[in-house]
């Protein structure tokens, strides 16, 4: 394996926008056929301009592409399609009314839908893939972990000899996961592909790949065989400083209506038909309950219907012992705060600056005494909101969707800032963020519990779970179906409860151990 | 990375904002797709008095020649002041000509009998109603507004030929074709109001400007809106001689147009409009009752189009069961000219009115000019699309630039 020449190199490749932010500062590097190369980076390092750059929707500004011993210059996606470099973006382009075949043949060039020569071509892939897929299924039936395979497979097929993976793994749930590192193996080992493995996971990282280059500020900080790697170098190396370790520190763990105290949130028979089984929960002042659950297990099903959002939920939801109305209104007046799951569908608002996204739910402390909104305060509470999470941008006038994923995550956290906030519902707070900013966000939650606000967090990440919760409910298949302390369980506990038996259809079985390797 | 981020929710040990001065992008604030409409309408009162005046013919910016352009103006001006609220909060409305004729028929209808002030508040009811048809037929139902509003146009459409049965209605009672006339053809002088809110737009923006100066503020874009704004309205003065007679619907569009400019940019329902059309689900998930504002944006825009059809009658004092078709087309091209998006969340009343002025000037011009009627639609059409390639071109620029 040492002896390949690499297939693909960049040589001082730069890239400076025309606003004049400079993304990329002088890049080198190298990728093996054959091999797993990972990428790194914090939010903002560089990672996508690369990206971007290597699938030829960027032309750099510096720099050297060096493709097979040539030096190319691609200006399209299909230009450096054609000469065999084929990316798969992290929000998963596939066109949902038509069938697999159809997506993943979409730019071929011959006339008939569908035609058994396609078939054919098909069947081979699905060969030398080792998994199946239904052809004649429409996209919007699959699961977002088949789509991937899907969208792998559509830059298989092109028959590309470099394959870009932009953190294919960010949405999925564990099992789904485990299905785009076997693809991934099948692609470097058995096809001999070059595979570019973009990731923010450092334990697929150090699981999957057998070279690692970690981005920083636009420069190459780090490149070295993953062997001579371990995740807590690859962590330093990505934000730059030691990060310790989130230490599962022992703090005061509240419990349930300790005390006889009213409970912060009650629920008894909470269900939303079709979504959610029943379920009763009390969550005390100050404490932190985590969800735990693959996609579709039902963790967010639980926060929206007593969120209201769900307005076929019924079942009696109490905050401080009273009850509310049936309107997310309502919800946000009696003092509770969500982070929903999708920030772009969900969170942000994507014409407004990070002052108006911050502003939103409480525009009631911004008003001068006429009741007319003041700027002056409103571009405060932006700076505020910049100070408090260490967000990335340089005023409060940025907008938000000029952000990195991390930063615009932190400006809907910071929206329920200003207004008195007794229960946080954290949706997947830390997909797809660098480790810097999950560390800040984590810490942040153990803040808000030290203030005696209640947090519920719903993640696919059990280690972070047990690390800031103190007790944690497994739901699957829309119910709750166990209740742990967090001091009593594991890692691998909870991925056994989540992942279950008899649940998993198309999914090959999966040992469940390989994701909870890291914790030994 | 400081000990700031160990502060989440108790804010008081977060570091002060810097006394920071704003940096405005002016070649964004001065750029064609922020202020293009504004140049445009310029360049073509320009180019119209240059015209007029090299082949000898009356001048246009005459007094009376401009306060005609805005006058007619203003019925499709509120119209699309009110369709930009619409358009701002996701949603589309075709119907609106469609019920401002309606609400014409019904005042026309029941003049005679109710009296003007009875008749005109039961047109703006049935208008009303109309608008929470619509709203509630794309809010609880879900369908595409576009589609519903289409529906709606050709059914009030044919319940105007099914009230009049096809013919024009009028009305001759004398009592209430006065207050017709009165309500509609009423001249104010305004040199002295427009010359006083002239002296204060540039005295409030001279105030600020130099407040900021001696705070070591650049100048900012609205600094320059307001003295523009005033010098305009003091140059009008100037030229006019000492009188500026307004008629009752230019106050009436004046007053309307400022009331939706203040509410959309200085109050709360302004700031959950826009966030409802940016991002509707974001906006529910913080607690802002979205059926609520989509719903009354549909109501707002009806009612708007109902006091139009009020006005339209009170000027004819006669309806044509096909009076003001296809104006629903002038109205959303006046947003369009504006620069609203028609994927909700952006949008901006005052230039709509630009855009409404834009297209009303070019008609005038063609009447003037005796270019003749034939080639008006061709080059409105033209302008339209002119400018919605602007937008978006100027807009996907924008986008790539803080790319990355």
């Amino acid at each position: 394996m040492q002896a390949q020449p690499p297939i693909m190199q960049l040589q001082g490749v730069e890239k400076t926008f025309a606003n004049g932010t400079k993304a990329l500062r002088g890049v080198n590097l190298d990728i093996a056929p054959g091999r797993v190369h990972g990428l790194l980076g914090a939010n903002g390092a560089g990672k996508s301009t690369l990206i971007k750059i290597l699938s030829g929707a960027y032309a750099a500004s510096k720099g050297d592409i060096v493709w097979r011993g040539t030096s190319v210059r691609w200006d399209s996606p299909k230009a450096a399609n054609r000469m065999g470099v084929a990316t798969v973006h992290q929000h998963i382009p596939l066109v949902p009314t038509l069938s697999i075949l159809e997506n993943i043949f979409l730019d071929d060039d011959g006339l008939w839908r569908g035609s058994a020569a396609m078939r054919k071509r098909f069947d081979g892939l699905c060969q030398r893939m080792g998994y199946w897929l239904n052809p004649d299924l429409a996209v919007s039936d699959l699961s977002i972990g088949q789509r991937q395979m899907v969208a792998i497979f559509q830059a298989f097929g092109t028959g590309a000899d470099l394959i870009v993976l932009d953190e294919p793994t960010a949405s999925l749930a564990l099992d789904e996961r485990e299905l785009v590192y076997s693809a991934v193996k099948q692609l470097s080992k058995v096809e001999g592909k070059a595979v570019l493995f973009v990731s923010h996971f450092l334990d697929e990282v150090m699981a999957l790949t057998d070279q690692v280059t970690v981005l920083r500020d636009g420069v190459v900080v780090m490149t070295a065989k993953t062997a001579d790697l371990n995740e807590s170098l690859i962590a330093e190396a990505i934000v730059g400083k030691h990060v310790a370790a989130l230490e599962h520190a022992p703090r005061h763990h509240a419990t349930p209506a300790a005390g006889g105290a009213v409970p912060r949130l009650t629920l008894k028979n909470l269900a939303s038909p079709g979504r959610l089984h029943p379920m009763s929960l009390s969550v005390a002042p100050g404490e932190v309950v985590g969800l735990a659950g693959l996609l579709g297990s039902g963790r967010s099903e639980v926060l929206h219907a007593f969120y209201r959002a769900d307005t076929s939920a019924t079942g009696e939801v109490l905050l401080d012992g009273k009850s509310f109305g049936r309107s997310t209104g309502a919800a946000v007046a009696a003092g509770i705060g969500l982070v929903p799951e999708d920030r772009n569908r969900q969170g942000i608002i994507p014409d407004f600056e990070i002052w108006r996204n911050v502003t939103l739910p409480a525009l009631d402390g911004i008003t001068t005494s006429g009741g007319v909104l003041s700027q002056k305060l409103e571009r405060a509470r932006g700076w505020t909101a910049i100070r408090a999470l260490a967000i990335k941008a340089s005023s409060p006038d940025i907008l938000v969707t000029d952000l990195s994923g991390g930063n615009a995550q932190k400006v809907t956290i910071a929206r329920w800032f200003f207004s008195d906030v007794k229960l946080f519902l954290l949706d997947e707070p830390t997909a797809g963020i660098d480790v810097g900013a999950k560390a800040d966000i984590l810490r942040l939650v153990r803040q808000l519990a030290d203030e005696g606000r209640s947090v519920i967090i719903v993640s696919s990440e059990f280690e972070e779970l047990l690390a800031v919760c103190d007790r944690i409910l497994v739901m699957r298949d829309g119910r709750c179906i166990a209740e742990r302390s967090a001091d009593e369980t594991s890692e691998h506990d909870l991925l056994l409860l989540a992942g279950g038996h008899g649940g998993a259809d198309a999914v090959p079985a999966t040992p469940p151990h390989f994701i909870g390797g890291r914790n030994e | 990375m400081s000990a700031v981020k160990h502060q989440g929710i108790d804010l008081s040990q977060v570091p002060k904002p810097p006394s920071e001065t704003v940096q405005p992008n002016w070649r964004k604030v001065l750029g064609l797709q922020e202020m293009g409409v504004y140049y445009a309408l310029a360049l073509l009162i320009a180019t119209l008095a240059g015209v007029t005046a090299y082949i000898g013919q009356d001048n246009y910016l005459s007094i009376q020649n401009l306060s005609n352009v805005i006058y007619q103006t203003s019925l499709i001006g509120m119209m699309a002041v009110a369709m930009t609220v619409v358009l701002i909060s996701g949603n589309f409305d075709l119907s609106v000509a469609s019920v401002a004729a309606f609400s014409a028929v019904v005042l026309v209808g029941n003049a005679a009998t109710l009296g003007f002030w009875p008749a005109a508040g039961m047109a703006m009811g049935a208008a009303m109603l109309l608008g929470l048809l619509n709203g509630a037929i794309v809010v609880f139902v879900g369908i595409n507004a576009f589609i519903v509003t289409l529906g709606t146009m050709t059914a009030v459409r044919g319940l105007i030929l099914l009230y009049t049965d096809g013919r024009s209605v009028s009305v001759t009672v004398p009592e209430v074709t006065d207050v017709m006339k009165a309500f509609e053809g009423g001249r104010h002088e305004g040199f002295w109001a427009i010359l006083i809110a002239g002296f204060v737009m540039l005295a409030y923006g001279a105030y600020i400007g130099l407040r900021g100066a001696t705070a070591g503020q650049r100048l900012r874009p609205a600094v320059v809106g307001y003295v523009g704004g005033g010098l305009v309205l003091l140059l009008l003065c100037w030229g006019s001689g000492g009188e500026l007679p307004i008629r009752n619907p230019v106050l009436y569009m004046a007053i309307f147009t400022a009331a939706v400019w203040f509410t959309l940019s200085f109050t709360k329902i302004g700031r959950r409009v826009y966030a409802v059309g940016g991002n509707a689900e974001a906006a529910r998930l913080s607690g802002i009752n979205v059926t609520k504002y989509r719903l009354l944006a549909f109501v707002f825009c009806s009612m708007t189009a109902g006091f139009a059809g009020i006005l339209f009658a009170s000027r004819l004092r006669s309806m044509n069961p096909s009076g003001l078709q296809g104006a629903e087309l002038t109205v959303i091209a006046a947003a369009i000219l504006g620069g609203t998006s028609l994927f909700g969340g952006a949008g901006s009343v005052i230039k709509t009115l630009a855009g409404a002025l834009l297209l009303y000037s070019l008609t005038n011009g063609f009447n003037i000019l005796n270019l003749g009627a034939n080639w008006q639609g061709l080059i409105e059409g033209c302008v339209v699309v002119a400018a919605a390639a602007i937008y978006t071109i100027g807009d996907k620029r924008s986008k790539s630039k803080t790319g990355g």
